[in-house]
């Protein structure tokens, strides 16, 4: 299939732990700013596609569709969170390259900073949670990539500066952009005397806790070069997932150190695409962890396996390094909304709109999403890839 | 914290706790193709065979994985930090991954492989969880 969609307007509400809007409040904010960013009518859209899993209890379509008025004509859900977001593009594309739909949105939002169980409330849908997990505390994000962070760290020879790295990178990035929620900056001094959550990962190893929202919104590439702003190509996009469920896959999937689907999820999206891992200008790759960064990278084929460590080390994920990672500072330091605020960051450097942490040249960027035991891979182009 | 309740766990994870009970640990596995899988599962993940055993583990596991929480995600643990969460695999159970503490140990003293074995003294009513503790030299 070659994709002949377009995203003609990106918005995020502006990263904050604590927001008195309410998630719906913020994902309507984000979406008709999103509209106005391309420079389409709220009444001009006839589709909507999120995840199939977090938005439809949270911000439901029929909900959004009645506060804008929109008459849908195509509505679909994909995937949870970070993988349907970016896998958002995959549907619209299919609808709009079939003539059920002109315009699509998309738009994911959380207010897990004000929530009380947060980012671990949505764990107790698994039936084997309350039965082998969480009796012995095991009961948080943090502890499961700790424990898979270990055993890297063992099997690949990762080292503690290799992971503190990763965040003092994506520190420097945030500050750069300067909307994100970390502001003051980080050392690898101050990363190896940061307080451990769950050993090895330390307080900058984890992502931020947010309220906030972003949306996007697509059209066919025909009538994006009417918009307001450059279009910005959906290229490829790949989904990948192993048959495991959501509680087993971070303890028993037989290649425990392999992130479930990355791999066919890229090799799909750079098939789609028509381009290698060598055509990637940045990437935008779903930081929930420092260490979950490092597995994408080489589970997608961006980096040799246990080589993304020192790529990072190295500077080469840094903005002049050879392929920038997580230019906004990633969910480490920007925002922790699950991915939208990757792809609305791509679309930004793919515009040339990025400021001070522009990546000088970038025509293809390329957005991960992960939410195990499923994977999303999105490759984007500028206005010379159509 | 307590295991959920007999009552409303689901019927394919009762054989472990109830095998527990009798101080035994046991782990589900495939009468059709051998294979050992975990969580418990109705069918076969492998084969989708739906004659499931459960078989005993007759030695100490070895640590796979570690880390030492630090930071009560659930507000129950608050009085519990820091306590180490423990990934255990078995030699007569290859395929299982099991998620359990470790007491009575310092974290400093952990290793890779070092073998584990169950601390079935240390549970004091059904819904008590299975914690283990380090075989000592
Ligand atoms: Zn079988």
């Amino acid at each position: 299939m070659k994709l002949d969609v377009a995203i003609v307007g990106v918005a995020e509400t502006p990263p904050m732990r604590r927001s008195d809007k309410g998630v719906r409040g913020l994902v309507i904010d984000s979406v008709l700013a999103a509209l106005d960013d391309a420079g389409i009518a709220p009444d001009e859209v006839d589709g909507i596609v999120t995840d199939s899993m977090i938005m439809p209890t949270t911000v439901p379509h029929d909900y959004v569709a009645a506060q804008l008025g929109i008459n849908s004509r195509f509505d679909a859900a994909i995937s949870m969170g970070g993988a349907g977001i970016v896998c958002a593009p995959l549907q619209a594309a299919l609808a709009i390259q079939n003539g059920l739909a002109d315009v699509v949105i998309s738009y994911f939002g959380v207010d897990w900073g004000t929530r009380a169980a947060g980012p671990y409330g949505f764990h107790d849908v698994y039936p084997a949670k309350k039965v082998f997990e969480k009796p012995y505390g095991f009961n948080a994000q943090p502890a499961y990539f700790a424990l898979w962070a270990r055993r890297y760290m063992l099997e690949y020879g990762l080292t503690e500066r290799q992971l503190g790295s990763v965040a003092v990178h994506q520190r420097r990035h945030a500050l750069l952009n300067g909307g994100g929620q970390m502001t003051t900056p980080l050392s690898m001094e101050d990363y190896l005397s940061s307080k451990l959550i769950s050993d090895p990962l330390r307080v900058p190893d984890c992502c931020q806790i947010t309220d906030g929202a972003g949306a996007f919104v697509m059209t066919s590439g025909r009538r994006a070069r009417d918009c307001r702003k450059r279009p910005v190509y959906a290229k490829g996009v790949g989904f990948g997932s192993v048959p495991i469920t959501g509680d087993a896959v971070f303890t028993q999937n037989p290649e425990l150190l392999v992130i479930p689907g990355a791999k066919a999820a890229a090799g799909d999206a750079f098939t789609m695409a028509g381009v290698g891992a060598n055509d990637i200008d940045f990437a935008e790759i779903y930081d929930c962890f420092t260490i979950s960064c490092l597995m994408q990278l080489e589970d997608m084929g961006l980096c040799e396996k246990g080589e993304a460590g020192a790529f990072f080390e190295a500077g080469e994920a840094g903005l002049g390094g050879k392929m920038p990672v997580n230019t906004h500072g990633g969910l480490l330091s920007y925002s922790y909304r699950l991915g939208i605020e990757h792809l609305v960051e791509a679309v930004r450097q793919l515009r040339g709109e990025a400021g001070a942490a522009q990546v000088v040249g970038a025509e293809m960027g390329l957005v991960s999403g992960l939410a195990t035991p499923d994977f999303g891979v999105l490759v984007l182009g500028g206005e010379n890839t159509r | 914290m307590k295991v959920l309740a007999r009552d409303d766990m689901a019927t394919e994870f009762m054989p472990f706790w109830n095998a527990v009970d009798a101080g035994h640990l046991s782990f589900p596995v495939c009468r059709t193709c051998d294979r050992f899988h975990w969580y418990p599962l109705n069918l076969c993940p492998y084969c989708r065979g739906q004659d499931i055993a459960w078989s005993e583990v007759s030695g100490p596991g070895e640590l796979y994985s570690w880390t030492v929480v630090r930071h009560a995600f659930d507000p129950e643990f608050w009085d519990q930090i820091p306590y180490i969460v423990a990934l255990v695999v078995f030699p007569d159970a290859p395929g299982i991954r099991l998620v359990t503490n470790l007491i009575d140990v310092a974290p400093e003293k952990l290793s890779f492989g070092i073998a584990v074995t169950p601390a079935f003294d240390a549970r004091n009513a059904a819904d008590d969880p299975l914690r283990f503790r380090i075989v000592s030299a």
